[in-house]
């Protein structure tokens, strides 16, 4: 019981501030105001102090990039800030798209002797 | 007198009235299916001797630890990628010899997460976990570089990154 309290506290209030989170982690296209392009909504908020961009990717099954649009491929999201965007896909790759990710990227200013890049994929079903 | 007391008990009584209205404000939120990889601890290199650098805590490293938060079971894997460059260090002399490893350090629910190790799968560097279950798991990433030949690092400043992805399934 005391396990699984904490686990939820955990959960629910993350202490830590160093954290990357991306939603939906299924991902759903519907078609855009533009004839031939499909989208989705992305969520992102960052919770890493040492990291204020991320790099969006959309990727293939086979780990292949697909091409795609946003209003910018590296967002700026500073630290406990949150980010909504809209991804576009081509029609004719909307049937390819597999996963749809988020990296950080460090700067090397930022970067003490070792550091963690983290990368979080949410899957298009 | 005692009518003018009355007189404003009772305006009293209706402004305490007409103050006593609430409002209400909403909190909305959203719980919904999610993977959060949070940076525990950033790792150090040890330098036990001139051609190596270790985490290794023995060693005077440290050792990085990510942990991911996980709310929906069965649904993501945790992949780690120990380094195997330097992101940035001073020209080098000669190849460097990389040796790394990820191994579960803790995890919040035992019975369910226990055989997380054992069923990791291993290529290359990297090591995936499929997270079986909700809660929080700690992984610790080692990383050794040793310097071909045994010659001496050039003095500086050296940096390597540790990748944990957390991918849906």
């Amino acid at each position: 019981m005391i396990r699984a309290l904490l686990c939820v506290m955990l959960l629910a209030f993350p202490f830590s501030l160093t954290a990357h989170e991306m939603l939906p982690t299924y991902p759903k296209f519907t078609p855009s105001f533009i004839e031939g392009l499909y989208k989705t909504n992305i969520r992102m908020f960052n919770k890493r102090s040492d990291v204020e961009y991320y790099e969006v990717s959309v990727w293939d099954e086979e780990w292949n990039p697909i091409p795609f649009a946003t209003s910018s491929s590296v967002l700026k999201i500073p630290h406990l800030g949150k980010v909504q965007f809209d991804l576009y896909v081509r029609k004719k790759d909307l049937n390819s798209v597999e996963y749809i990710c988020s990296m950080s990227k460090l700067k090397k200013e930022n970067i003490t002797r070792t550091s963690v890049a983290t990368r979080v994929c949410s899957r298009v079903k | 007198m005692s009518t003018k007391i009355l007189k404003l008990a009772v305006l009293g009584t209706i402004g305490l009235t007409s103050f006593a209205q609430a409002e209400t404000v909403p909190i909305t939120g959203q719980v919904e299916s999610r993977c959060v990889i949070v940076t525990d601890t950033a790792g150090v290199y040890g330098n036990p001797n001139a051609y190596t650098l270790t985490t290794d805590p023995s060693q005077g490293g440290v050792e990085s630890v990510v942990r991911f938060d996980v709310t929906l079971a069965d649904s993501y894997y945790a992949r780690i990628t120990s380094p195997t460059e330097f992101s940035s260090s001073p020209n080098l002399p000669d190849v460097v010899t990389w040796t790394g490893n990820t191994e579960v350090d803790a995890v919040s629910d035992a019975s369910t997460m226990g055989t997380y190790e054992s069923n990791k799968i291993q290529y290359g560097n990297t090591d995936q976990y499929d997270l079986t279950a909700t809660g929080s798991t700690w992984f610790k990433t080692s990383s050794e570089a040793v310097l071909g030949g045994s010659r001496p690092y050039p003095g500086g400043n050296y940096t390597a990154l540790v990748l944990a992805e957390c991918i849906a399934k």
